[in-house]
């Protein structure tokens, strides 16, 4: 869990200061992190409140990217099947990409019971939790005080960047990534930020038809 | 001070996310998802996030433009070009985004 934590710290610190940065006060960037926790989709529900899009192309952008934790969520639920409803419910609120990482790595090799596997998802998960709040705490507070000519905002895209560009693993990634950037920029005229969905779901679409018929 | 339109909408989405985080912690006894569902799982991140980067790289001011003023060619996709190179270069996120912030402050006060 601990080489994980570092990166999350500078993302944590740009979640803090986006909102900020388009004119909400410190205390919403707070709320965003502890409501939502994700990060990601933070930063997405930030730059299209900014954009002025609609709240459900807002809610539809916070889904798709964090679809992957439904993958995540099934592959740890067997661990997990026994516990309570509070500490499951805690346990969806907290699934992380890092703690999912980690659990997936070390449940299935270690003899475990359930109150082993519950104290090591809950400490890594309370850690990463403290460490987020407060890189948003500060974000936030940097955020007030930094002058709008530094154009921090610009780091938003610049992170889907690259968190965009490291998913780029086989060709078939590369041509739903190409369709979805191609498609979004196509649409970039379409009310209501129609290409930003037709993008995402058109890039998916190309991605699975690339990898059925290429082999 | 909290504003309320924001909060409706970081709660709203809050409630999203955690439905799909507890979606199979939660529902695993009550339903199963479809091949076809799981099998376009992998490829939601690359299109979602290039989808997502795209206005943001060709919409809007940054805020050099709005505090001294518009140059003829906006800095934005020329610097995310030399983000993106970079991050080809060193596959490593920090490097990224400081060279694609000094990009976009050199590009500015080039054409300034």
């Amino acid at each position: 869990m601990l080489p994980l934590l570092p990166g999350i710290v500078p993302f944590g610190l740009i979640a803090g200061f986006t909102p900020v940065s388009f004119g909400y006060t410190w205390i919403d960037s707070i709320m965003g992190s502890l409501l939502m926790f994700a990060g990601a989709s933070q930063l997405a529900a930030y730059q299209l409140m900014d954009e002025g899009a609609s709240l459900w192309v807002i809610l539809m952008t916070v889904a798709a990217i964090n679809l992957r934790y439904v993958l995540y969520s099934a592959s740890i639920a067997p661990y997990l099947a026994n516990a309570n409803r509070t500490s499951r419910l805690a346990a969806g609120y907290g699934l992380t990409d890092q703690i999912y990482s980690v659990c997936q790595r070390d449940y299935p090799t270690h003899d475990w019971n359930l109150n082993e596997r519950i104290a090591y998802y809950g400490g890594g998960t309370l850690v990463l939790w403290l460490l987020w709040q407060l890189c948003t705490l500060v974000g936030a507070l940097i955020g007030q005080v930094i002058p709008v000519f530094w154009s921090l905002e610009f780091m938003i895209p610049l992170t889907f960047l690259a968190l965009a560009l490291n998913t780029l693993k086989t060709n078939a990634h590369r041509v739903t990534a190409l369709t979805g950037a191609g498609v979004s920029f196509l649409g970039l005229e379409l009310p209501y930020n129609f290409g930003l969905m037709l993008g995402g779901l058109l890039g998916i679409l190309a991605g699975v038809l690339y990898k059925r018929f290429s082999g | 001070m909290m504003t309320d339109g924001f909060l409706i909408v970081v709660a709203l989405a809050g409630l999203v996310t955690l439905a799909l985080k507890c979606a199979f912690i939660e529902g695993q006894q009550y339903f199963k998802l479809p091949p076809w569902f799981t099998e376009s799982l992998e490829f939601v991140p690359p299109a979602v996030l290039c989808a997502l980067v795209i206005p943001g790289i060709f919409q809007g001011d940054v805020g050099l433009v709005s505090a001294f003023g518009p140059v003829a060619v906006d800095p934005k996709p020329i610097a995310a070009c030399i983000a993106a190179i970079t991050f080809f270069a060193t596959k490593k996120t920090i490097p990224t985004l400081i060279i694609g912030m000094v990009s976009l402050y050199a590009i500015y006060w080039l054409q300034f």
